[in-house]
Parts: C-alpha cells; structure tokens; sequence
C-alpha cells in the first residue's frame, strides 16, 4: 500500500459534522485541523482537533464562507487535504477549483461534478439525456413561446418551480389546468423578487411522494458502488427532520432498479468520491430529483446497516486509493433511523430557538450512536444552523430501531434551549409513522405531532413541586411561616 | 395569594409549605410533601407523595427547566404581585407623563407605532438639560399629546398607550 | 410530668347526654356563625359586584398565606342587638399570617349596611387595636365603609373608648413602632379617613378606594364646590399629589399584593422567650370535651377531665394537689409552651383563693403564662369563712391577677358568677384573650338566685305591709327577672356585646390558645411587682 499524500486534514466546517470527520480523520492515524469562528471556539471539534484556527467575518456563517481564509489556513498548518463537510462550500465548484491549484486535495468530488450537478435544470437535462427516469417536465428555456402548451402536456398536478432556485421557495402546485396560467404568472414574479430570475420549470407532481436517495462511492479508477437507499420523507418546510435505512416503501425488486439507477448516473458523471442521487417516489413510480455531490447529514444510516466508515472512504479515494470492493460486495443487516435535534419550537411553526445549554445527556447503550455538535455550557445563538445534534438508532429490524429511538429519546436531556426532541418522541411514536406510512405531506397532514402538549396531572405535580422548591421565593415564604402555625396548618374556627 | 408557573403560557397556581421539617406542596385540593435531591449537574431524583422519580433540573433566572417523565418542560416563575399588576386593566400606569415642565424638542413615535421597552418616545428639554422620555415597556402608541415645540407643565399627559403588549415593533429602540 | 388519668366513662349514659346535647350547642354555634359570615341579602351582594368589589372574606383570603390558620374573633358581635341586621358588626377581624408574620386584621363588611360603622363596629375596631398595643402585633386595615351609622352617634363618637380611641391606638402603635398598613378598598370618609392616613403603609384601589374627610355631597352642601370622587379623593390624587396614600393599585387583587409584599419587608423582632418543647396532642380526644360538660349547668364536673383533653399529651404537674382542691393549679404545655392553669373545681373558699394568689405569683416568678378555665359561681358566704378574712384572700387573688405581668388567657368553660369573676380574670383584668365556650353564662348572679332574691326583696315588702302575694304574682314577678338574665347572660349576649373575643367550639380551644399564645409573645414581659396584699 503506497503511503497517503497527505498527514493532515483540514475540517472546514463546524458542529456535529466536524466532530464527526475528526474522528474518522485521527482514527485514521491522520492530523485534524478545525478552523473555526470565535461563537465555536468551546465546541468539542475544537478541542479535540489538534490544531484550531480561528476565523474572522463580518458574520459568523461568513467566516465558513472565506474560502480564501480558509484556504490559507491548510497552507499555514501544512494541512494536505481539505474536508468541506456539507453546506457552506461543500458544493462550491469554484472552492474546490482554488483548492486543487493549490495543490491540495478537495475531499470530494471533482469541480466539473459539482458543477454538473450544482444547476438543477442542467442537471435534470444530462439525466434525461442519459436515459434515466425523470419526471415528465416542461422546461421554459428550451423554447419559452411553447412553454405553457408544453406545461399543460406534463399532466396535473404539476409543481411549478424556478430555474434559479432551491430550498423549497417559489414552488407552487397546480391541480387543475384552469388555474395554470395564474400560477405560472405568480411564479414567475415570485422567482424574480427571490432569485432575480423570472425562469420557470414545470415538472409533474406525486401527490403524497416520497424521499429516497441512494448512496453512491467513486473512485479514481471509474468504479462505482452504491451504498443502498434511505428514505427521508418526514420533513418541515423541505428540511428533513428523520430519516432510515432500509426504506419501508421498496420491495427487492424497487429497491434494485432505484439503486441501479442512482449507481448508472454516478457512473455516468464520471463521479468521484462521496454523493448522494435523490428522487420522487410514489404509485410506484419514481423520478430524478437532483445529485447532491458531497456527504450528506443522514450519511449515519447508511453507515449503521452496511458497517462501512463513509467518512473514512472519502478520505481513502481523496488519497487515490482504489474503493477495493464491488458492489456485491456491499451488504446490509438491520434497520437504521436518524432523528435530527433541532433548536427549534414545532407547535410555533418550527421558529429556531436560542438559549444556553444548561444542562445535556445523551442515551447511551446498544444500538445508540448520537452524533453531537454541541457542548454543556454553550450558548445556542441563532447565528448558524438550528442542528444540534443526531440521535442515530439501529436494531435487528425496525421495530427493535423504533423501540430503542422511543427509550433513546425519553432520556436524551437538553436543558436550557427548547428542542425538538419530545416532537420527534410522539412523531416516532405516531401510527402512521410506525406503519411505515410516511410521505412528505406527513406533518402537514398531522398537525397534532407538531402541537405542545399538557402535562399529565402526575407530571403536572411533580413539575410544580420541584420548581417550587428551586425557587428562592417559595422556599423564603414557606419558611417565614412560624412553626406553630404551620404545624396547625389552614384551620379556621 | 399564591404564586404561580407558567408552563407554555399557562399559569398554574402553586404554595409551598413547610411542616415538621418537611416542605408540603400545596395545590388546589392536595397537600404533598415533597423533596428534591440534585447533584451539581443538576442530575438526581425527586421525591413526592411517597414516589421517588428520576429528574434533571437547571435554572436561569425565572425560568426552571426539567427534564422529566421522558419529556422536557419549561417552568416560568410568576411573581403574584407582577400577575396581580398584570391582571389589572384600565391602568393609568399606562400614560407617559412629564417629569417636570419643559419644552418638547422631538418626537419620535406617531399614534399605532409599536414600540419596544426602552424606545424613546420623545426628546424634552427642560433647565438646560435635555431628556428622553422612554417606553417603560412593550406598547402600542394611542396618542401623542404634544407636539415640537410645546411647552408642558409637570405630570402632563404626553404620550398614551394601549394596553396590549405589541407584536410586530416598528420603532427601534435607541 | 405525668399524665392526667381520666375516671370518665366515654360510654355511659351521662357522658353520652351531654355528649349530645353540647353537639347540638356546637352544631347551632356553627349555623349561627356561618349565617353571620356568610348570608347576605342578594342585593347587597349584586350591589358589590356591580361596584368591582370582592366580598370581605375573599379580599381576606387573598391577603393570608395559604395553609396557615386564622383565628377569627368576635364572629358573633352585635348578634343581638340591631335586630341582628348587622352581623359581625359588620367587621371582620382575627390573627393570621401574612408573609409569614402574625398579624392582626379587622376589615370593613360593605356587604353589611355598606360597611357602616355601628357602635359595636367601632367597639370591635377598638378591641382589636387594644390586642394589637398590648400583643405589639402589627396590623392591616382593610378600609371599605359607608362612615359612621349616624342615628346611633351618641354611642360611638364622644366618649373616651368611642371611635377617637381608633385613631389614639393607632397612632400609640406607631409610637411603639408596630407597623400598620391600610388596604383602601373603598371609601374612608370623615373619621375614616384617618385610618390609612395614621397607618405608616397604605394601598389604595383605583376606582373604587377614596379617602376625603367630606365626601362630594357635603363638600357641595358646604362650600358649594363639585368635584368627583376620583378628584377629590381618588387613588391617583392621593399617590401623586397629596401623599395621603402610598401606592395605588389598579385592582383589589394588586391592592392585596402589594400589601402582602409591604408586610414582607417589616422587620421581624425577636419574641419575648418562654419555655418551648416539642408540641404533642393530648392523649384524650379533645371532642370528649362534649360529653364531659354537664346539660345543667348546676351540676358539677372535675376541670383535670377539661384540662386532659386541652394540654399536650394530657400531662399536667398539680400544685399544691391536697389544698384548696376547689381550685386546680398547675403546670402544663399547651403546643409546646408551658403555661399555668388555674381552674375551678367549685366554689372558691379560704384555701383555695390563697393557693390561687400565690400560683399566680409563682407563674409570674417562672415567666409562664396563665390560663385561666372559669365555672365560677364565687366565692364562700356564711360567717365562719367571713371570719377567717374571705373578703381579703378574695382581695389578694384579685390584687396578683391585676398585676401579674406574664399573659394571661381566660376560657369561661361555664360558669362565671360574680366576684369570681373577678379573681379567675374576667374581662375587666386584661387576658390577652377571652374565650367562650356556647354554653356558658355570665352575669353578677345566677339566674334563679337574682330572681328568688328580687322577688324576696318584694315579698318581705308587701309583707311589712301586710299583703302577701300569690303563686302567679310571685310567678309575675320572677318570670321577667329570669327571662332577662338568662337572656343577658349568654354566651350569645356576651359576644354580642363584645365582651369577650368569641365563641369557640371546645375541641378548638387548643388551637385557639396556641395561636393566642403565640401572638402574646410579641410583647415583653416585665419583671412583676405587687401591690399591697391585705395579709
């Protein structure tokens, strides 16, 4: 085995992700580097890299953002091989551009595959042209005098949704071909005032859809593998909240053709190390949604049921070694389901919550891993993220996975900031969740899994009571009374 | 009177006693002696009714949080004289009155504004001395009583509020 | 200290008649005081709530901590008198807790003739601060009242103890420096108004409090001036302008927090110190207290049964156990606190007058407070007991109960008849407190003896004259001399007309005492020193 090009891993990126690929970093006998903004200076990537490096910006997100600063940072530290995470400059084509001139290696994939895949209309035509499913569509830029002839074609319902845009905004769903010729005009003013750019795309809809990507590994020799599906349907405004592997919807033969497929387009791209395909499915049909070309939050499931270490995959084809193992040769036993803490208040519309964390302790015990970015004694600001940390739970089958998650999330203790936790306790408690129900539409449909709940009278009591004795003002009151009179106690003659 | 918790904006009425050495919890119709035993991260058990349950606890200020029954809670301290001030309406306490006479330079609100606690409403000049008369809390401008220039006497009515506290503030406090 | 061994049979027949005979006494004393604290005509109520106002014993249960007892006294004053249309004198008053501090309240009735001040109100308001002087007890005013009833002016304005006495005693407390603060909770008119303004803290409520010596319509019959309530005595006057008043509130509730937050910052003085243990309930169940008490009150019981059922654990240490036994004495704990007992076992003779004059002097040596169990009919008559000096060892007991410096507390069990009275500290001799138990009497006499001597009196006349009288005019003449003292000697009479604290159920008067007992300590005890006693 030839040795590595590089001892030294720089970590562009914060909370649980950093931590996360630190360990994989030092446990592969590498050297970390953490760069880091002064709000992060007491996270736990920070203390256990070997070297921090402190960022400056005009925000905290913008000092993550400094590719330039960053890119210093590796050089300065001696650092030959940078891990972008996700989010911030993970899929930034230009960064990873910077970074290989430098003569330092990106770890993931080329320039030229996030670039393909980084423009959703792009992207969504190389598929097409490949021969792989897509929804049927009507895109505006191919010929804009036939677009809404073409738009009615696609069948109802359909999604209206901009060229230029992500994250869920400016999409609007028609149901009934009366009222499209409206909602393409709102769309297109919506996508101006968001994006700046009036382009539109129309793609059918799957009432009810589903969210199943794939995994995919790529290595320099042009080998692709892929890693199995997971399923992530249970989201809030398009951001996922829980997701599992295997996916509850697929039988053998779906799951098959859905990985084929994922693993065709890969291989198709010429895709080098890790990423994820994503696609629509539903009635039993399903369709490519986009490519995300970097490790995903959910990686964890993934990991849990086939055993292999993506973070430590990506740093061995970064290293040019070869994936060493075929597709055969990948493997899964069990069930999987990542839960994502959020500070973030469900019964008031998920708004992100700040506060410090007087008080955190994570489950434990077999089929528990609990990936944390966060520490005791931090203040949760609303400067990043609202993430704080995933509660990854395996067992033999999915009910085993569903009854740890319930122990699990029943003793997972978060005080001081409001978190989603006991929400994801009654989501994952909920039937229609447990029956393997699940689509996209889920919590909208469910609005109870979302609303606060009232405590027991049990509870109630026992809440009261402890407070009460933690609050000097009842404890003074209580013993200002004289003892005589509270030995005869509320007697009246 | 009693105190009280406010658990997601509900109030709950709560007395702690104290008899033979033991504190009793006294609530509507029940009378439970209860204790709590915590280590320094807050970890421990909590005794009540004769159960024993396990309990974290941490505190910041007015605000007890608990991690309890596999859920987590967050108990606000009600003071009763805060609650009763709070409960009583048709308070004059909302008028904005002059300290002492003098002369308004500027003013800074118009009727409907929301303002934050601490906004300054308006800027009075009185012996040489200038002075901002501030939002003494959340509010939605009713009324402004004087206009640039105005000259007041002492206890003048300047500004009036509402009485609901604002939601969406326009003013920004300076 | 052993224990009293009681030689009653719970479940023979006598215990067991007068077990329910003094249940019904005590289920009727209950009735009454619950009429007289709670029934009232629906338009005086409808006329409260339309006005804002919370009825006094809800304004009252806000203002106490909740879980600790209340010792409401005189429930039952005026009950006779007025046509009993103004009960409780339309005052109520009692020892609570408020921010952990004993205190003493009275507080106006306005469901009750708009808060009127009656002669027995002014009597009641009076008694209160006497307790508050001689306990050194703070107290809160809870102001709401319609101003004097003028018709009845003669009875409660010139005098010394009329309603001036208000105002001297509040500001004595002051000198003391014994905190008050007024909760102005309506209007304090003319007299009234002195109240919050001789109270060193005051609330007032916007909108329905107001303090003015003329109210609008007799500042208009006087100077012709019209002004408003508000304008003349409102609470943003008085808080901003005249610093009548401290601080207002916008509601009652707000005026009752505040108040309950200015009690918590009085400074707590030390209480005098006496002999405390732990406290232990007696061993006999206090409500064998009613089949103990006899139906008629001629008939004669033993006092240890009364004290085993009262004192901590039952015990009692007797003194002088073989002199004087028509005088019990002794000492016990009553929750927790020693105290000496004197209780009458019959009729007081030599001895027992002696042996209760120099036990009170030995109480006063050991600083115990005294309670004192009256069934007094009086003392000996005849010659052989005037011979041996009755009158002056009547004297002597008389003279260590008027000077004895330790408190002093006084249940009437029974009887109580004349100058026994007296020498047992009956009203006249300061107890701290003064109980009744509902079948009780006082009066100079018994009944039948003051008619048998009246009419005798007119016997012997008419027949100087040489007349005699029949059975019917004999009848005639006692008949009204009976109903009247037995009318005026009740329990029911005697609260009426304030001359005791209150009626208690008996298996209460533990309680009572305790609290009693407690509130007496906020005061010093002096060193005490003696007239001359006629040896």
């Amino acid at each position: 085995m030839t040795p590595w090009p590089f001892d030294t891993v720089l970590i562009a990126n914060r909370g649980e992700i950093a931590l996360r690929i630190l360990r994989s970093v030092q446990a592969q006998g590498l050297r970390a580097v953490v760069v880091h903004h002064a709000l992060d200076r007491l996270s736990p990537a920070v203390a256990q890299a070997d070297q921090a490096i402190e960022l400056r910006g005009n925000s905290p997100v913008a000092a993550y953002l400094d590719g330039d600063a960053i890119l210093d940072a590796a050089l300065a530290s001696g650092a030959g091989a940078i891990h972008p995470g996700y989010g911030f400059l993970s899929e930034n084509a230009a960064f990873a551009r910077k970074v290989q001139a430098a003569g330092i290696r990106f770890i993931g994939p080329t320039p030229e595959a996030i670039n393909l895949m980084g423009d959703k209309v792009r992207a969504r035509a190389f598929v097409a042209q490949a021969g792989f499913p897509v929804a049927p569509s009507a895109i505006e830029d191919d010929d804009p005098s036939s677009f809404s002839e073409r738009a009615l074609q696609v069948g109802f319902p359909l999604l209206i949704k901009p060229a230029a845009g992500g994250g869920g905004k400016g999409m609007r769903i028609v149901r009934q071909s009366e009222q499209l010729a409206g909602e393409i005009e709102r769309a297109r003013s919506e996508a101006q005032r968001y994006f700046g750019d009036a382009r539109l795309y129309v793609e059918r809809y799957i009432e009810n859809p589903r969210h199943i990507e794939v995994q995919v590994l790529g290595d320099d020799t042009g080998q692709v593998v892929h890693l199995f599906e997971r399923e992530c349907s249970v989201q809030r405004r398009f951001q996922k909240i829980v997701e599992e592997s295997p996916s509850p919807a697929l039988d053998a033969a779906t799951r098959d053709r859905i990985c084929s497929v994922a693993a065709g387009i890969a291989r198709r791209a010429g895709y080098r190390n890790a990423g994820t395909v994503e696609f629509i499915f539903g009635q039993g049909e399903f369709y490519f949604l986009e490519m995300n070309t970097r490790l995903q939050v959910e990686h964890p499931v993934t990991e849990q049921i086939t055993g292999i270490d993506l973070v430590r995959e990506q740093l061995r084809i970064a290293a040019g070694e070869p994936l060493g193992y075929t597709q055969d040769d990948v493997r899964v036993s069990g069930h999987a389901i990542e839960y994502r803490i959020y500070a973030e208040d469900p019964a008031r519309g998920y708004t992100p919550t700040t506060g410090p964390v007087l008080s955190l302790r994570v489950p434990g015990g077999e089929g528990i891993r609990v990936d944390l970015g966060i520490v005791q004694g931090q203040d949760i600001s609303a400067a990043f993220d609202p993430m704080l940390a995933k509660l990854i739970v395996s067992g033999r089958d999915r009910q085993q996975a569903l009854e740890r998650a319930d122990a699990a999330l029943a003793q997972f203790v978060l005080l001081g900031c409001r978190t989603n936790i006991d929400f994801l306790r009654r989501l994952s408690r909920h039937p229609v969740f447990v029956a393997g129900d699940i689509h996209t539409g889920f919590l909208d449909a469910h609005p109870e899994v979302a609303a606060d709940v009232s405590p027991s009278p049990a509870t109630l009591r026992r809440l009261l009571g402890a407070a009460a004795l933690q609050t000097r003002p009842l404890r003074d009151a209580a013993e200002a009374i004289p003892a005589l009179h509270a030995a005869i106690g509320g007697w009246r003659n | 009177m009693r105190h009280a918790f406010e658990i997601d904006a509900t109030p709950h009425e709560v007395w702690l006693g104290r008899e033979s050495g033991e504190y009793i919890l006294h609530l509507d119709n029940e009378r439970l002696p209860v204790s709590l035993s915590l280590d320094d991260q807050g970890h421990g058990s909590l005794r009540i009714d004769g159960e024993t349950v396990p309990i974290t606890l941490a505190r910041r200020g007015d605000d007890c949080f608990i991690h309890l029954d596999g859920s987590t809670w967050q108990l606000r301290y009600r003071d009763p004289l805060e609650r009763a001030s709070a409960l009583a309406h048709g308070s004059h306490d909302d008028d904005i009155r002059a300290p002492m006479p003098g002369t308004t330079i500027s003013v800074r609100v118009a009727p409907g504004d929301a303002v934050l606690k601490g906004a300054t409403l308006l800027v009075m000049e009185s012996m040489k001395l200038e002075t901002a008369i501030i939002a003494p809390r959340d509010a939605v401008v009713v009324s402004v009583r004087v206009a640039v220039g105005q000259a007041f006497e002492r206890d003048a009515l300047l500004v009036e509020f509402d009485e609901r506290p604002a939601a969406q503030p326009t003013a920004t406090p300076t | 200290m052993k224990r009293i061994e009681s030689r009653i049979d719970v479940h023979g027949a006598e215990f067991l008649a007068n077990q329910a005979h003094n249940q019904a006494l005590a289920a009727d004393l209950r009735a009454r005081q619950h009429r007289a604290r709670h029934e009232r005509p629906e338009r005086d109520m409808d006329r409260l709530a339309r006005q804002n106002k919370l009825f006094v014993r809800e304004r009252i249960e806000r203002l106490l901590d909740p879980g600790t007892p209340f010792l409401e006294l005189s429930t039952l004053a005026a009950n006779m008198a007025w046509d009993g249309e103004v009960p409780g004198a339309a005052i109520v008053s009692g020892i609570g807790i408020v921010s952990g501090r004993e205190v003493i309240l009275h507080a106006d009735d306005a469901s009750v003739k708009g808060g009127a001040w009656y002669p027995h109100s002014v009597k009641k308001i009076v008694r209160t601060l006497d307790i508050a002087i001689e306990n050194r007890l703070p107290v809160i005013h809870l102001c709401d009242s319609a101003g004097g009833f003028l018709p009845a002016q003669s009875q409660l304005f010139a005098d010394r103890y009329f309603a001036g006495r208000i105002f001297r005693n509040q500001s004595t407390l002051s000198k003391m420096g014994v905190p008050q603060v007024a909760i102005v909770l309506g209007h304090c008119t003319a007299g009234g108004a002195y109240v919050p303004a001789l109270s060193d803290y005051s609330v007032i409520t916007r909108g329905t409090g107001a303090i003015f010596l003329g109210g609008p319509p007799l500042v208009k019959a006087a100077t012709g001036e019209e002004v408003s309530v508000e304008e003349l005595g409102g609470a943003d006057m008085h808080t901003r302008v005249s610093g009548v008043a401290d601080y207002p509130a916008g509601s009652e509730i707000e005026a009752i927090a505040i108040a309950r937050d200015i009690v918590a910052q009085w400074h707590r003085p030390a209480k005098t110190q006496i002999d405390r243990q732990e406290p232990e309930a007696p061993l006999y169940d206090p409500r064998e207290l009613y089949g103990i008490i006899p139906r008629d009150i001629k008939v004669q019981f033993d006092m240890r049964e009364v004290i085993a059922r009262m004192v901590d654990g039952s015990r009692f240490h007797e003194y002088q156990p073989a002199y004087g036994t028509t005088l019990v004495c002794g000492f016990a704990h009553l929750w927790g606190f020693r105290i000496g007992i004197l209780a009458n076992n019959g009729v007081l003779f030599n001895d027992s007058t002696l042996k209760g004059a120099h036990f009170i002097e030995l109480c006063n040596q050991n600083r115990t407070p005294i309670l004192f169990l009256q069934n007094i009919t009086g003392f000996m008559v005849g010659r052989e007991y005037e011979r041996n000096g009755i009158t002056k060892d009547g004297a002597k007991m008389i003279m260590a109960v008027s000077n004895s410096e330790v408190p002093k507390f006084t249940v009437i069990i029974n009887g109580s008849y004349g100058a026994g009275n007296y020498g047992m500290s009956g009203r006249a001799f300061d107890p701290r407190f003064l109980f009744m138990w509902p079948q009780s009497q006082i009066s100079v006499m018994g009944a039948e003896q003051a008619a048998n001597v009246l009419s005798e009196v007119k016997i012997r006349q008419l027949q100087r004259s040489g007349q005699s009288l029949s059975a019917e005019q004999i009848a005639a003449i006692r008949d009204p001399v009976l109903a009247d003292y037995n009318r005026e000697s009740s329990a029911y009479y005697s609260t009426s007309e304030l001359w005791d604290d209150g009626i208690l159920d008996p298996p209460d008067t533990r309680n009572a005492l305790g609290i009693a007992l407690s509130a007496s300590l906020g005061a010093p005890i002096a060193e005490p020193r003696y007239g001359v006693f006629r040896l």
